[in-house]
């Protein structure tokens, strides 16, 4: 029987009671907003997102087989995606253009908020700051960090998740992704103060506070 | 080590990050929410990076693939399919 069908039969069309396994298009479709959500994080920029993703996508309709049914669809292609990233899209044009950011201390916007007079301001001084920058500004923080920051903040921020499923999607130990986690969000506030600051947003909050006294 | 009955500011702040993960035992993760319930310092420090955390992830725009990439992803992956079945 199994040797007799098609391999169009053989994959598709969806997942059914009786155990035939999903198509890869019906598993991909569901989760490709995300991943070029993730794409674009990763290239900074909508026309190589748009590579990767097709790369990412071609690879994994040929290593299908090597998928289990049942497990999570999403982050087995975003590790692909990864992969992709690294392997082949990183040694490209991108190269060279990376903006490195020095790491910085720990409670860095915290203190820097603090001695800017914000947290009189307001005693939610990080909300009075976000709420100011534009969405543009906080992906252009995120945008200064090295690509290996900005991959696991990208899966942490955007996916939503766990340092355990950062280490399976990127292929590090769970040590490894804690520590450039934490590292790259000390980095990211000291990029967004950094925006914040030369974008007037700092000084304008400190007039508003000190028009009030 | 064995955990202590309770967290000095120095033990909670080393555990901070993980706290504002959820990635501690639960055993941990009690000891560091007992701390910052009777520590204003800390309790004002965990806010701040949890609001920093919140504030990013609402500045985060939703991006949907373009229609024309899904189609052009479709054909590949039919592409791809038709030279799987022929080989």
């Amino acid at each position: 029987m199994r040797e007799e069908a098609s391999a169009v039969d053989l994959v598709g069309p969806l997942a059914m009671p009786g155990g035939a396994r999903p198509t890869f298009e019906s598993l991909l479709q569901p989760v490709l907003d995300g991943a070029f959500a993730v794409a674009l994080r990763y290239t900074r920029n909508r026309t190589d997102a748009e590579d990767l993703v097709q790369e990412a996508a071609l690879l994994a309709c040929r290593g299908f087989q090597s998928f289990s049914p049942g497990s999570n669809f999403r982050a087995w292609f975003l590790r692909i995606l990864t992969n992709c990233f690294y392997s082949s899209y990183r040694k490209g044009k991108r190269q060279g253009v990376e903006v490195q950011l020095e790491d910085a201390p720990e409670l860095y916007l915290y203190q820097e908020t603090a001695a800017a007079g914000l947290h009189q301001r307001s005693d939610d001084p990080a909300k009075l700051l976000l709420e100011k920058l534009t969405g543009e500004q906080v992906e252009a923080a995120i945008g200064a960090l090295s690509d290996e920051n900005r991959v696991v903040t990208t899966l942490y921020f955007v996916e939503d998740f766990s340092y355990q499923e950062i280490a399976d999607v990127v292929g590090v130990p769970v040590g490894t992704v804690r520590s450039r986690l934490h590292r790259s969000r000390r980095m990211l506030q000291k990029a967004l103060w950094t925006i914040a600051k030369e974008r007037g947003i700092v000084s304008a909050l400190t007039a508003d506070a000190s028009e009030e006294d | 080590m064995p955990l202590p009955d309770r967290l000095t500011c120095e033990q909670a702040f080393d555990r901070l990050n993980d706290y504002l993960d959820r990635e501690l035992s639960p055993e941990e993760m009690r000891l560091v929410k007992e701390h910052l319930e009777v520590c204003a310092v800390c309790a004002g420090e965990y806010k701040f990076e949890a609001g920093v955390i919140s504030g990013v992830r609402e500045k985060l725009r939703r991006i949907d693939v373009s229609a024309g990439l899904r189609a052009k992803i479709s054909a590949l992956i039919a592409q791809e399919e038709t030279r799987k079945t022929s080989s």
